[in-house]
C-alpha cells in the first residue's frame, strides 16, 4: 500500500511523516523475513560446501593434478 | 529542512558521507586483487568469493545488530557514565543519539526524510566494517571454509569492531574518558582489533601445508601475482582517502557544542568532535604512506609485496594521531611502524608457527598496536575530547591522552577484543569440524572441481567446432 499518494498534501502537512516506504510498520515482518533469509542461506550453503568438500576429498588428487585442467581459454 | 543554510549544511554532510563509502568501496576491491594476488592458481576463485561474500553478511548483520551496538555501547555498559543521560547502562533511551532509533525495525533505517544523515552514516561504518573481516580474510587464505569464514566475518565485522567503536571512537566512549584513548583514523579501532582477531584464529587453524618444513624452518609461498598484489594495494590505499574523509565530521559549529557563549567556530573535526583539517590530515596520509614506502623498500630490501604493505602499515601506524601530528612526525612513526611489523612478522612466524599468509597481522595488527602506543607518547596531555577536561580512571569527565591510557587501549583493541574472540570462535568452529578443509582439498586446490569442470567445457565447445 503506498504510504505516500499526493507529495503535495504530504509535505504541506503540519507535521511531515519521514519515513515514505510502502508498507510503513509492517518492518517488524520484514525484520523477521530478513532473520530467515540470513540464517538459511548459512544452511543451505554449509551444506552445499560439506558435501562439495566431502566429494573432492574422497578423489585424493595429487597437488599436480589440478594442472592438467588448465584451460587455453 | 526549512531554512537554506540548515538544509545546505545537511545536503553537504549527507553528500559528503555518501563520497566517501564509494571511495570505501575501491578498499574492498583492492582486497579481493591483492588475496586472490596473493593465493595460488588452485585456490584462486574459492579465495575471491571468500572475501566477496563477507560484503553481504557483514551488511546484513550490520543492518540487524551491528550499527545497533555502536549506539548502545558506549558506557561499556557500567564502566563510565553517558554526558548524554548520565548513565552508565546501555544507552537505549531516548536522547538524540541512542542506540533505540537504530534497531533494525525503527523506521529511521529506511528512506525517511526527516534524517538525512543516518543512513550515509550507517553506511561509511559498515564499509568499516567490510574492511575489518576483509583484513582477517587474507590471514587464512587456502585453508579455512567459507562457512567458518563467514561465521568470523560477522563476529569481527558486526560485533567486536563495534563494541571497540563505542568504546574508543564514539564521542560518548568510556576509554576516552577513563583512559584518555584517542585513535583519529583508526590504528586500533579497526587495524589492531582486526589483527588480533585473525592472529586468534591462525593459532587454531594453523599453517598451509608444506608452509613449514619438518625441522619448522618456515618457507616463501606466493604471492603468485605480483601485478595482482600491486593494484590491490594501490586500490587500498586510494580507499583509504575515502576512510579517512569518513571519519571526520565535514562543518562543525564547535561553539554551542562545547556551550561557549556567544562563540560560533565553525570546522572540520575528528570522529570526537576535536578540530582538525581536511588539509592537515591529508598531509599526514600521504607523508605516512610515504615514510611506509620508504622503510618497507629497505627493510624488505626492495621487495614489491612488502614495500607496498609497508606503504600501508605505515598509514596505519600514524593513524591514531594524524588529525594533530605534524607531517614529519607523521612520516617518522610511519617508519618506525613499518620496522616493528616487519621484524616481529618473520619473529611470530619461525617462534610459534603461525602462517600469515599476506602479513595481515603484522600490517594491521603490529602496526595499529604500535601507533597506539607512539600516539600516547607524542600526543601526551591534549585532550581526548572537547567536551570537558579531567583526569584519568574517573570517567565522569575525560582523560588527557597519555602513554599508559593508550597502552591499555592498545591490549584492548588487540588482545581483549581482537585475539581473545577470534581464538575461541575459531576454537569453537574447529570443536565441531567446521574450521578447516581437508588436508586432501588443500592438496588438490580449493578450485579443483571448478577447473576440472572448465576443462570439459573447452573440450565439449573445442570438440564441436572441429
Amino acid at each position: 500500500m503506498a504510504t505516500v499518494t499526493n507529495w503535495i498534501d504530504h509535505l504541506s502537512a503540519a507535521e511531515v511523516q519521514g519515513a515514505i516506504y510502502p508498507y510503513v510498520g509492517s518492518e517488524g515482518i520484514l525484520v523477521i523475513v530478513a532473520l530467515v533469509i540470513w540464517i538459511g542461506w548459512h544452511v543451505l550453503t554449509n551444506n552445499s560446501e560439506s558435501e562439495e568438500l566431502e566429494k573432492l576429498a574422497r578423489k585424493r588428487h595429487s597437488a599436480n593434478d589440478h594442472k592438467s585442467n588448465i584451460t587455453e581459454w | 529542512m526549512t531554512d537554506q543554510l540548515g538544509a545546505l549544511t545537511t545536503i553537504f554532510t549527507e553528500f559528503y558521507y555518501w563520497i566517501t563509502v564509494v571511495l570505501m568501496f575501491l578498499i574492498h576491491v583492492g582486497f579481493c586483487m591483492y588475496e586472490v594476488g596473493a593465493s595460488r592458481y588452485k585456490h584462486h576463485q574459492h579465495t575471491l568469493m571468500k572475501n566477496t561474500m563477507l560484503i553481504p553478511l557483514v551488511t546484513v548483520t550490520w543492518f540487524f545488530f551491528g550499527w545497533w551496538i555502536y549506539w548502545a555501547f558506549p558506557t561499556g555498559p557500567g564502566l563510565a557514565p553517558s554526558i548524554m543521560n548520565e548513565s552508565a547502562a546501555l544507552i537505549t533511551d531516548d536522547s538524540l543519539f541512542s542506540a533505540k532509533w537504530y534497531v533494525p525495525t525503527s523506521d529511521l533505517m529506511a528512506v525517511n526524510l526527516g534524517d538525512h544523515i543516518s543512513g550515509v552514516f550507517w553506511a561509511a561504518f559498515l564499509l568499516f566494517s567490510w574492511t575489518a573481516a576483509s583484513i582477517v580474510s587474507g590471514a587464512v587464505i587456502e585453508r579455512i571454509t567459507t562457512f567458518a569464514f563467514g561465521i568470523c566475518a560477522i563476529a569481527i565485522g558486526s560485533v567486536f569492531w563495534s563494541i571497540d567503536a563505542a568504546w574508543g571512537w564514539h564521542f560518548d566512549g568510556w576509554m576516552l574518558k577513563i583512559l584518555g584513548y584517542h585513535d583519529a583514523y583508526a590504528s586500533g579501532v579497526i587495524h589492531a582489533v582486526a589483527g588480533g582477531f585473525a592472529l586468534g584464529i591462525l593459532i587454531v587453524l594453523g599453517p598451509r601445508i608444506g608452509k613449514f618444513s619438518s625441522s619448522g624452518e618456515p618457507r616463501n609461498i606466493g604471492p603468485r601475482n605480483p601485478w595482482l598484489v600491486a593494484i590491490g594495494l594501490f586500490l587500498i590505499y586510494t580507499g583509504f582517502w575515502g576512510f579517512y574523509a569518513a571519519c571526520n565530521i565535514p562543518i562543525f559549529d564547535l561553539g554551542p557544542e562545547y556551550g561557549m557563549e556567544g562563540v560560533t567556530y565553525f570546522t572540520a573535526t575528528n570522529i570526537y568532535v576535536t578540530p582538525t583539517t581536511l588539509g592537515g590530515i591529508t598531509m599526514n596520509f600521504l607523508m605516512s604512506l610515504s615514510g611506509g614506502l620508504l622503510a618497507g623498500y629497505w627493510i624488505a630490501k626492495g621487495d614489491p609485496f612488502w614495500t607496498y604493505s609497508s606503504g600501508l602499515a605505515g598509514i596505519i601506524c600514524a593513524s591514531a594521531g594524524n588529525d594533530l601530528y605534524h607531517p614529519i612526525q607523521a612520516m617518522i612513526i610511519a617508519m618506525i611502524g613499518v620496522v616493528i611489523a616487519y621484524k616481529l612478522h618473520y619473529w611470530v612466524e619461525r617462534k610459534f608457527k603461525i602462517d600469515d599468509a599476506v602479513g595481515a597481522v603484522a600490517v594491521h595488527g603490529y602496526a595499529g598496536v604500535a601507533g597506539l602506543i607512539i600516539c600516547g607518547f607524542v600526543l601526551n596531555g591534549y585532550p581526548s575530547s572537547g567536551y570537558n577536561v579531567g583526569s584519568m580512571w574517573i570517567g565522569t569527565d575525560y582523560a588527557p591522552i597519555n602513554p599508559l591510557g593508550m597502552f591499555i587501549g592498545a591490549v584492548i583493541m588487540f588482545v581483549v577484543l581482537g585475539l581473545i574472540p577470534g581464538w575461541i570462535i575459531a576454537k569453537i568452529l574447529h570443536g565441531m569440524g567446521k574450521l578447516r578443509i581437508p588436508r586432501e582439498v588443500e592438496i588438490a586446490g580449493l578450485d579443483y572441481n571448478l577447473m576440472e569442470a572448465a576443462r570439459d567445457d573447452e573440450k565439449a565447445v573445442s570438440s564441436s567446432t572441429r
